[in-house]
Protein backbone atom coordinates (compact mmCIF):
# COMPACT_ATOMS: atom_id res chain seq x y z
CA UNK A 1 0.00 0.00 0.00
CA UNK A 2 1.92 2.51 -1.42
CA UNK A 3 1.61 6.37 -0.24
CA UNK A 4 1.44 8.53 -3.46
CA UNK A 5 4.33 10.74 -4.96
CA UNK A 6 3.67 14.42 -2.80
CA UNK A 7 0.99 13.62 -0.66
CA UNK A 8 2.72 14.03 2.83
CA UNK A 9 3.90 17.07 4.06
CA UNK A 10 7.72 17.85 3.34
CA UNK A 11 8.43 17.23 7.19
CA UNK A 12 7.15 14.22 7.35
CA UNK A 13 8.53 13.08 4.42
CA UNK A 14 12.03 14.09 5.90
CA UNK A 15 11.13 12.49 9.12
CA UNK A 16 10.14 9.29 7.83
CA UNK A 17 13.32 9.33 5.54
CA UNK A 18 15.21 9.66 8.55
CA UNK A 19 13.52 6.52 10.78
CA UNK A 20 14.20 4.65 7.66
CA UNK A 21 18.01 5.63 7.26
CA UNK A 22 19.10 3.79 10.00
CA UNK A 23 17.17 0.28 9.04
CA UNK A 24 18.72 0.46 5.22
CA UNK A 25 22.12 0.96 6.70
CA UNK A 26 21.69 -1.69 9.07
CA UNK A 27 20.49 -4.12 6.34
CA UNK A 28 23.44 -2.44 3.82
CA UNK A 29 26.31 -3.49 6.61
CA UNK A 30 24.39 -7.27 6.86
CA UNK A 31 24.55 -7.32 3.30
CA UNK A 32 28.39 -6.35 2.74
CA UNK A 33 29.29 -8.82 5.84
CA UNK A 34 26.72 -11.43 3.72
CA UNK A 35 28.88 -10.86 0.51
CA UNK A 36 32.53 -10.73 1.95
CA UNK A 37 31.75 -14.58 3.09
CA UNK A 38 29.81 -15.69 0.51
CA UNK A 39 30.79 -13.28 -2.68
CA UNK A 40 27.75 -15.53 -4.88
CA UNK A 41 24.90 -13.55 -2.40
CA UNK A 42 25.71 -10.32 -4.27
CA UNK A 43 24.05 -11.74 -7.11
CA UNK A 44 21.55 -13.43 -5.26
CA UNK A 45 20.26 -10.64 -3.62
CA UNK A 46 20.13 -8.95 -6.56
CA UNK A 47 18.30 -11.39 -8.41
CA UNK A 48 16.04 -11.42 -4.95
CA UNK A 49 15.21 -7.57 -5.83
CA UNK A 50 14.06 -8.37 -9.35
CA UNK A 51 11.62 -10.91 -7.89
CA UNK A 52 10.36 -9.08 -5.15
CA UNK A 53 9.79 -6.33 -8.11
CA UNK A 54 8.11 -9.17 -9.95
CA UNK A 55 6.08 -10.49 -6.99
CA UNK A 56 4.33 -6.65 -6.46
CA UNK A 57 3.59 -6.83 -10.14
CA UNK A 58 1.71 -10.09 -10.44
CA UNK A 59 -1.99 -9.91 -10.28
CA UNK A 60 -3.44 -12.03 -7.26
CA UNK A 61 -7.20 -13.10 -7.47
CA UNK A 62 -9.76 -10.95 -5.08
CA UNK A 63 -12.61 -12.66 -3.55
CA UNK A 64 -14.37 -9.41 -4.37
CA UNK A 65 -13.71 -9.72 -8.10
CA UNK A 66 -11.01 -7.29 -8.53
CA UNK A 67 -7.17 -7.75 -8.52
CA UNK A 68 -4.80 -6.51 -6.08
CA UNK A 69 -0.95 -7.29 -5.92
CA UNK A 70 1.06 -9.36 -3.36
CA UNK A 71 3.55 -7.12 -1.18
CA UNK A 72 5.85 -10.28 -1.06
CA UNK A 73 7.17 -8.86 2.29
CA UNK A 74 6.44 -12.22 4.26
CA UNK A 75 7.84 -14.16 1.75
CA UNK A 76 10.80 -12.34 1.48
CA UNK A 77 11.71 -11.65 5.05
CA UNK A 78 11.46 -15.78 5.42
CA UNK A 79 13.76 -16.41 2.34
CA UNK A 80 16.66 -13.98 2.54
CA UNK A 81 15.86 -12.72 6.22
CA UNK A 82 14.26 -9.70 7.68
CA UNK A 83 17.39 -6.83 8.06
CA UNK A 84 18.32 -7.67 3.93
CA UNK A 85 14.66 -7.29 2.82
CA UNK A 86 14.93 -3.28 3.98
CA UNK A 87 17.85 -2.01 1.64
CA UNK A 88 15.92 -4.98 -1.21
CA UNK A 89 12.52 -3.20 -0.41
CA UNK A 90 14.54 0.14 -1.08
CA UNK A 91 15.45 -0.87 -4.27
CA UNK A 92 12.04 -2.47 -5.19
CA UNK A 93 10.05 0.70 -4.13
CA UNK A 94 12.44 2.77 -5.55
CA UNK A 95 11.90 0.86 -9.20
CA UNK A 96 8.32 0.90 -8.84
CA UNK A 97 8.18 4.91 -8.35
CA UNK A 98 10.59 5.08 -11.44
CA UNK A 99 9.10 2.56 -13.60
CA UNK A 100 5.26 2.07 -12.69
CA UNK A 101 4.81 6.01 -11.16
CA UNK A 102 3.55 3.65 -8.64
CA UNK A 103 4.61 5.59 -5.12
CA UNK A 104 7.05 7.89 -5.24
CA UNK A 105 10.72 9.56 -4.24
CA UNK A 106 9.55 12.12 -1.59
CA UNK A 107 7.30 9.37 0.04
CA UNK A 108 10.02 6.18 -0.55
CA UNK A 109 11.13 7.12 3.20
CA UNK A 110 8.10 6.66 4.51
CA UNK A 111 6.86 3.40 1.91
CA UNK A 112 10.07 1.68 3.04
CA UNK A 113 9.39 1.92 6.51
CA UNK A 114 5.84 1.02 5.98
CA UNK A 115 6.64 -2.24 3.53
CA UNK A 116 10.54 -3.01 3.75
CA UNK A 117 10.78 -2.31 7.84
CA UNK A 118 7.66 -3.09 9.30
CA UNK A 119 6.59 -6.02 7.48
CA UNK A 120 9.68 -7.91 7.12
CA UNK A 121 10.53 -7.77 10.62
CA UNK A 122 7.26 -8.54 11.77
CA UNK A 123 6.99 -11.53 9.48
CA UNK A 124 10.17 -13.07 10.98
CA UNK A 125 9.12 -11.84 14.22
CA UNK A 126 5.56 -13.26 13.81
CA UNK A 127 6.88 -16.63 12.35
CA UNK A 128 9.91 -16.63 15.33
CA UNK A 129 6.95 -16.79 17.70
CA UNK A 130 4.58 -19.32 15.86
CA UNK A 131 7.58 -21.89 15.76
CA UNK A 132 8.43 -21.35 19.26
CA UNK A 133 4.94 -22.05 20.12
CA UNK A 134 5.24 -25.41 17.95
CA UNK A 135 2.33 -24.24 15.10
CA UNK A 136 2.34 -25.79 12.35
CA UNK A 137 4.58 -24.99 9.27
CA UNK A 138 1.83 -24.08 7.27
CA UNK A 139 0.32 -21.97 9.91
CA UNK A 140 3.17 -20.19 10.95
CA UNK A 141 4.13 -19.46 7.28
CA UNK A 142 0.15 -18.26 6.85
CA UNK A 143 0.59 -16.12 10.03
CA UNK A 144 3.88 -14.23 9.06
CA UNK A 145 2.83 -13.02 5.82
CA UNK A 146 -0.63 -12.37 6.57
CA UNK A 147 0.12 -10.19 9.46
CA UNK A 148 2.73 -8.50 8.11
CA UNK A 149 0.52 -7.45 5.10
CA UNK A 150 -2.08 -6.21 7.96
CA UNK A 151 1.00 -4.61 9.86
CA UNK A 152 1.71 -2.86 6.48
CA UNK A 153 -1.68 -0.97 6.10
CA UNK A 154 -1.74 -0.04 10.09
CA UNK A 155 1.70 1.33 9.60
CA UNK A 156 0.38 3.35 6.51
CA UNK A 157 -2.51 4.54 8.11
CA UNK A 158 -0.55 5.19 11.32
CA UNK A 159 1.25 7.40 8.46
CA UNK A 160 -1.29 9.31 6.87
CA UNK A 161 -3.12 9.54 10.17
CA UNK A 162 -0.08 11.50 11.48
CA UNK A 163 0.41 13.72 8.60
CA UNK A 164 -3.15 14.52 8.51
CA UNK A 165 -5.46 14.55 11.81
CA UNK A 166 -8.69 14.98 12.27
CA UNK A 167 -9.26 18.74 13.00
CA UNK A 168 -11.71 17.98 16.02
CA UNK A 169 -10.98 14.23 16.99
CA UNK A 170 -7.01 14.31 16.38
CA UNK A 171 -4.98 11.45 15.40
CA UNK A 172 -6.98 8.58 16.77
CA UNK A 173 -10.60 9.60 14.83
CA UNK A 174 -8.26 10.18 11.61
CA UNK A 175 -6.20 6.46 12.08
CA UNK A 176 -9.82 4.76 12.41
CA UNK A 177 -10.99 7.05 9.18
CA UNK A 178 -7.77 5.67 6.93
CA UNK A 179 -7.69 2.33 8.62
CA UNK A 180 -11.57 1.76 7.94
CA UNK A 181 -11.23 2.99 4.40
CA UNK A 182 -8.19 0.99 3.63
CA UNK A 183 -9.90 -2.13 5.29
CA UNK A 184 -12.17 -2.82 2.50
CA UNK A 185 -9.44 -4.00 0.66
CA UNK A 186 -6.59 -4.64 2.62
CA UNK A 187 -8.22 -7.04 5.22
CA UNK A 188 -8.81 -9.68 2.29
CA UNK A 189 -5.49 -9.14 0.31
CA UNK A 190 -3.04 -9.58 3.49
CA UNK A 191 -5.52 -13.12 4.01
CA UNK A 192 -5.08 -14.15 0.59
CA UNK A 193 -1.68 -13.23 0.17
CA UNK A 194 -1.14 -15.43 3.56
CA UNK A 195 -2.86 -18.18 1.75
CA UNK A 196 -0.44 -17.74 -1.23
CA UNK A 197 3.02 -17.70 0.84
CA UNK A 198 1.72 -20.96 2.09
CA UNK A 199 1.14 -22.76 -1.27
CA UNK A 200 4.48 -21.12 -2.14
CA UNK A 201 6.52 -22.44 0.98
CA UNK A 202 4.98 -25.76 0.63
CA UNK A 203 5.63 -26.06 -2.83
CA UNK A 204 9.35 -25.11 -2.54
CA UNK A 205 9.74 -27.26 0.36
CA UNK A 206 8.70 -30.18 -1.26
CA UNK A 207 10.34 -29.93 -4.92
CA UNK A 208 12.87 -27.56 -4.32
CA UNK A 209 14.16 -29.08 -0.56
CA UNK A 210 17.69 -29.62 -1.54
CA UNK A 211 18.60 -26.12 -3.03
CA UNK A 212 17.22 -24.41 0.14
CA UNK A 213 19.52 -26.04 2.08
CA UNK A 214 22.42 -26.09 -0.88
CA UNK A 215 21.84 -22.39 -1.16
CA UNK A 216 22.08 -21.52 2.52
CA UNK A 217 19.35 -18.85 1.71
CA UNK A 218 16.51 -20.13 4.23
CA UNK A 219 17.04 -20.43 7.70
CA UNK A 220 17.64 -24.48 7.04
CA UNK A 221 15.69 -25.45 10.66
CA UNK A 222 12.64 -24.43 9.03
CA UNK A 223 13.39 -27.03 5.98
CA UNK A 224 14.03 -29.17 8.40
CA UNK A 225 10.94 -28.77 10.47
CA UNK A 226 8.62 -28.72 7.70
CA UNK A 227 9.43 -32.20 6.65
CA UNK A 228 8.36 -33.39 9.94
CA UNK B 1 7.62 -1.28 -19.91
CA UNK B 2 6.49 2.18 -21.16
CA UNK B 3 8.37 4.24 -19.18
CA UNK B 4 11.18 2.45 -20.49
CA UNK B 5 10.56 2.82 -24.00
CA UNK B 6 9.74 6.42 -23.48
CA UNK B 7 13.12 6.91 -21.77
CA UNK B 8 14.93 5.27 -24.54
CA UNK B 9 13.40 7.32 -27.48
CA UNK B 10 12.82 10.89 -26.36
CA UNK B 11 14.40 14.27 -27.88
CA UNK B 12 16.08 14.84 -24.40
CA UNK B 13 17.96 11.48 -24.58
CA UNK B 14 21.10 12.51 -24.73
CA UNK B 15 21.23 15.66 -22.26
CA UNK B 16 23.18 14.68 -19.47
CA UNK B 17 20.88 13.45 -16.49
CA UNK B 18 22.35 15.79 -14.03
CA UNK B 19 20.44 18.54 -15.85
CA UNK B 20 17.12 16.18 -16.37
CA UNK B 21 17.45 15.05 -12.13
CA UNK B 22 18.45 19.02 -11.42
CA UNK B 23 14.73 20.18 -13.14
CA UNK B 24 13.08 17.61 -11.85
CA UNK B 25 13.99 18.40 -8.20
CA UNK B 26 13.85 22.04 -8.90
CA UNK B 27 10.23 21.47 -9.62
CA UNK B 28 9.34 19.18 -6.81
CA UNK B 29 10.69 22.01 -4.51
CA UNK B 30 8.46 24.28 -6.63
CA UNK B 31 5.38 21.66 -5.73
CA UNK B 32 6.05 22.25 -2.26
CA UNK B 33 6.37 25.76 -1.75
CA UNK B 34 3.57 26.48 -3.57
CA UNK B 35 0.95 28.32 -1.16
CA UNK B 36 -2.04 27.57 -3.29
CA UNK B 37 -3.63 25.03 -5.35
CA UNK B 38 -3.63 27.27 -8.27
CA UNK B 39 -0.14 27.46 -8.32
CA UNK B 40 0.69 23.76 -7.76
CA UNK B 41 -0.81 23.13 -10.97
CA UNK B 42 0.41 25.53 -13.07
CA UNK B 43 3.80 23.92 -11.95
CA UNK B 44 2.53 20.25 -12.51
CA UNK B 45 1.22 21.95 -16.33
CA UNK B 46 4.86 23.80 -17.01
CA UNK B 47 6.51 20.09 -16.06
CA UNK B 48 4.23 18.19 -17.94
CA UNK B 49 4.16 20.40 -21.12
CA UNK B 50 7.91 20.17 -20.70
CA UNK B 51 8.22 16.24 -20.73
CA UNK B 52 5.04 16.31 -23.92
CA UNK B 53 6.50 19.08 -25.89
CA UNK B 54 9.75 19.62 -25.23
CA UNK B 55 10.78 16.06 -24.78
CA UNK B 56 8.96 14.70 -27.36
CA UNK B 57 7.14 11.98 -25.13
CA UNK B 58 3.79 10.92 -26.70
CA UNK B 59 0.97 12.45 -25.27
CA UNK B 60 -0.92 8.84 -25.28
CA UNK B 61 2.10 7.54 -23.94
CA UNK B 62 2.10 9.58 -21.19
CA UNK B 63 -1.44 9.61 -19.96
CA UNK B 64 -1.29 5.30 -20.14
CA UNK B 65 1.42 5.82 -17.38
CA UNK B 66 0.29 8.71 -15.97
CA UNK B 67 -3.55 7.18 -15.36
CA UNK B 68 -3.16 4.86 -12.89
CA UNK B 69 -1.45 6.91 -10.42
CA UNK B 70 -4.48 9.44 -10.64
CA UNK B 71 -6.53 6.58 -10.11
CA UNK B 72 -4.62 6.20 -6.66
CA UNK B 73 -4.42 10.24 -6.13
CA UNK B 74 -7.84 10.26 -6.34
CA UNK B 75 -8.50 7.43 -4.23
CA UNK B 76 -5.74 8.80 -1.36
CA UNK B 77 -8.01 12.05 -1.88
CA UNK B 78 -11.03 10.77 -1.21
CA UNK B 79 -10.05 9.05 1.91
CA UNK B 80 -8.69 12.12 3.28
CA UNK B 81 -12.07 13.93 2.32
CA UNK B 82 -14.44 12.01 4.21
CA UNK B 83 -14.70 11.77 7.82
CA UNK B 84 -16.48 9.77 10.33
CA UNK B 85 -18.97 10.20 12.62
CA UNK B 86 -18.81 8.01 15.71
CA UNK B 87 -21.58 9.93 17.51
CA UNK B 88 -24.02 8.82 15.28
CA UNK B 89 -27.48 7.80 16.36
CA UNK B 90 -28.07 6.02 13.52
CA UNK B 91 -28.43 2.06 13.84
CA UNK B 92 -25.63 1.45 11.72
CA UNK B 93 -23.13 3.24 14.21
CA UNK B 94 -20.24 4.83 12.60
CA UNK B 95 -20.77 6.79 9.72
CA UNK B 96 -18.76 7.98 6.69
CA UNK B 97 -19.75 11.79 5.70
CA UNK B 98 -17.41 14.19 2.94
CA UNK B 99 -15.99 16.56 4.83
CA UNK B 100 -16.88 20.18 3.03
CA UNK B 101 -14.63 21.99 5.03
CA UNK B 102 -11.33 20.12 4.32
CA UNK B 103 -11.97 20.14 0.79
CA UNK B 104 -9.74 23.32 -0.20
CA UNK B 105 -6.77 20.93 2.28
CA UNK B 106 -7.77 17.95 0.04
CA UNK B 107 -7.12 20.11 -3.19
CA UNK B 108 -3.76 21.43 -2.23
CA UNK B 109 -2.75 18.31 -0.88
CA UNK B 110 -3.72 16.55 -4.96
CA UNK B 111 -2.77 19.82 -6.75
CA UNK B 112 0.48 19.47 -4.79
CA UNK B 113 0.81 15.60 -5.10
CA UNK B 114 0.10 16.00 -8.77
CA UNK B 115 3.34 18.39 -9.46
CA UNK B 116 5.21 16.04 -7.37
CA UNK B 117 4.27 13.31 -10.25
CA UNK B 118 4.85 15.61 -13.08
CA UNK B 119 8.16 15.91 -11.84
CA UNK B 120 8.38 12.39 -11.25
CA UNK B 121 7.39 11.02 -14.65
CA UNK B 122 9.63 13.84 -16.25
CA UNK B 123 12.42 12.38 -15.19
CA UNK B 124 11.57 8.57 -15.49
CA UNK B 125 10.00 9.17 -19.50
CA UNK B 126 13.13 10.86 -20.43
CA UNK B 127 16.06 9.49 -19.01
CA UNK B 128 16.81 5.37 -19.02
CA UNK B 129 17.46 3.68 -15.48
CA UNK B 130 20.80 2.97 -16.22
CA UNK B 131 21.46 6.55 -16.51
CA UNK B 132 19.62 6.95 -12.78
CA UNK B 133 21.92 4.67 -11.33
CA UNK B 134 25.18 6.41 -13.22
CA UNK B 135 23.67 9.43 -11.73
CA UNK B 136 23.70 8.01 -8.29
CA UNK B 137 26.92 6.55 -8.68
CA UNK B 138 27.98 10.02 -8.92
CA UNK B 139 26.11 11.44 -5.75
CA UNK B 140 28.49 8.87 -4.05
CA UNK B 141 25.62 5.93 -3.14
CA UNK B 142 27.10 2.84 -1.23
CA UNK B 143 28.35 0.02 -4.26
CA UNK B 144 26.25 -2.61 -2.60
CA UNK B 145 23.06 -0.56 -3.16
CA UNK B 146 24.03 0.27 -6.58
CA UNK B 147 24.87 -2.89 -7.27
CA UNK B 148 22.03 -4.35 -6.15
CA UNK B 149 19.87 -1.85 -8.39
CA UNK B 150 21.99 -2.94 -11.15
CA UNK B 151 21.20 -6.80 -10.87
CA UNK B 152 17.53 -5.90 -10.19
CA UNK B 153 17.24 -3.72 -13.17
CA UNK B 154 19.33 -6.18 -15.68
CA UNK B 155 16.98 -9.09 -14.31
CA UNK B 156 13.79 -8.03 -13.80
CA UNK B 157 12.71 -8.04 -17.42
CA UNK B 158 14.14 -11.99 -17.67
CA UNK B 159 11.78 -13.02 -14.33
CA UNK B 160 9.10 -11.25 -15.78
CA UNK B 161 9.60 -13.06 -19.27
CA UNK B 162 9.51 -15.87 -17.42
CA UNK B 163 6.68 -15.17 -15.54
CA UNK B 164 4.63 -14.19 -18.69
CA UNK B 165 5.27 -17.31 -20.11
CA UNK B 166 4.54 -19.65 -17.29
CA UNK B 167 1.41 -17.83 -16.97
CA UNK B 168 0.36 -18.48 -20.28
CA UNK B 169 1.14 -22.24 -20.51
CA UNK B 170 -1.07 -22.47 -17.16
CA UNK B 171 -3.80 -20.76 -18.30
CA UNK B 172 -3.76 -22.89 -21.24
CA UNK B 173 -4.31 -25.63 -18.78
CA UNK B 174 -7.53 -23.88 -17.36
CA UNK B 175 -4.71 -22.94 -14.42
CA UNK B 176 -7.03 -19.84 -13.25
CA UNK B 177 -10.19 -21.52 -13.75
CA UNK B 178 -11.30 -21.02 -9.85
CA UNK B 179 -9.88 -18.85 -7.22
CA UNK B 180 -9.00 -22.41 -5.56
CA UNK B 181 -6.78 -23.19 -8.54
CA UNK B 182 -5.62 -19.47 -9.38
CA UNK B 183 -4.28 -19.48 -5.89
CA UNK B 184 -2.47 -22.93 -6.37
CA UNK B 185 -0.93 -22.30 -9.90
CA UNK B 186 -0.21 -18.94 -8.33
CA UNK B 187 1.90 -20.25 -5.74
CA UNK B 188 3.57 -22.73 -8.15
CA UNK B 189 4.53 -20.24 -10.33
CA UNK B 190 5.88 -17.56 -7.60
CA UNK B 191 7.96 -20.84 -5.82
CA UNK B 192 9.58 -22.25 -9.40
CA UNK B 193 10.35 -18.34 -9.89
CA UNK B 194 12.13 -18.69 -6.16
CA UNK B 195 13.74 -21.45 -8.03
CA UNK B 196 15.04 -19.63 -10.87
CA UNK B 197 16.58 -16.82 -8.71
CA UNK B 198 18.83 -19.08 -6.74
CA UNK B 199 19.84 -20.99 -10.31
CA UNK B 200 20.18 -17.44 -11.88
CA UNK B 201 22.21 -15.75 -9.78
CA UNK B 202 24.38 -19.27 -9.67
CA UNK B 203 24.85 -18.31 -13.03
CA UNK B 204 25.45 -14.89 -12.93
CA UNK B 205 28.17 -15.38 -10.22
CA UNK B 206 29.68 -17.80 -12.21
CA UNK B 207 29.86 -15.38 -15.58
CA UNK B 208 31.18 -12.92 -13.08
CA UNK B 209 33.53 -15.04 -11.61
CA UNK B 210 35.15 -16.23 -14.97
CA UNK B 211 35.92 -12.44 -16.47
CA UNK B 212 37.60 -12.00 -12.83
CA UNK B 213 34.85 -9.35 -11.04
CA UNK B 214 35.40 -9.13 -7.50
CA UNK B 215 34.00 -6.19 -6.40
CA UNK B 216 31.88 -3.76 -7.38
CA UNK B 217 29.82 -3.77 -10.73
CA UNK B 218 30.80 -1.43 -13.22
CA UNK B 219 29.56 -0.09 -16.74
CA UNK B 220 31.09 2.74 -18.93
CA UNK B 221 29.55 5.86 -19.11
CA UNK B 222 28.53 7.64 -22.31
CA UNK B 223 29.67 11.02 -22.83
CA UNK B 224 26.92 13.82 -22.82
CA UNK B 225 27.26 16.70 -25.37
CA UNK B 226 27.24 20.48 -23.92
CA UNK B 227 26.62 18.61 -20.42
CA UNK B 228 27.70 22.25 -18.65
CA UNK B 229 25.45 24.05 -20.81
CA UNK B 230 22.35 21.67 -20.60
CA UNK B 231 22.59 21.85 -16.51
CA UNK B 232 22.96 25.35 -16.40
CA UNK B 233 19.83 25.84 -18.35
CA UNK B 234 17.87 23.41 -16.12
CA UNK B 235 18.87 24.61 -13.15
CA UNK B 236 18.22 28.50 -13.97
CA UNK B 237 14.75 26.89 -15.52
CA UNK B 238 13.81 25.70 -12.03
CA UNK B 239 15.53 28.39 -10.18
CA UNK B 240 12.82 30.65 -11.92
CA UNK B 241 9.80 27.73 -11.47
CA UNK B 242 10.29 28.07 -7.92
CA UNK B 243 11.14 31.83 -7.67
CA UNK B 244 7.88 32.31 -10.09
CA UNK B 245 5.88 29.59 -6.97
CA UNK B 246 7.23 31.67 -4.34
CA UNK B 247 6.10 34.84 -5.56
CA UNK B 248 2.60 33.80 -6.69
CA UNK B 249 -0.31 34.28 -3.92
Amino acid sequence: MHIMEGFLPATHALGWSAASAPFVAYGLRTINKRITENPEQRMLLGVAAAFTFVLSALKLPSVTGSCSHPTGTGLGAILFGPTAMAPIGMVVLLFQALLLAHGGLTTLGANIFSMAIVGPFAAAAIFRIAKAALLPFGVSIFLAASCADFLTYITTSAQLAFAFPDPVGGFSVSFARFAGVFAITQLPLAIIEGLLTVVVMNALVRFNNRELQVMNVTDVPVVREAQL
Amino acid sequence: MLTEQSAYSNRWRRITPVAKGTFSLCGMIAAFSCASSTAALAVALVIATATILGAGVPILCYLRIAVPALFFLLASGLSLAVSVDFSSTLPAGTVLRLATSELPRVAYICSRSLACLAALLFMTMTTPLTDMISLLRRCHVPDTLLDLMTLCYRTLFVLSEATRETMVAQSARLGYSTLRISLRSLGGMIANLALQVWQRSQALHLAAQARNNDGALRFLEPDYPDAPRSISIATAAGGIMIALTLALP
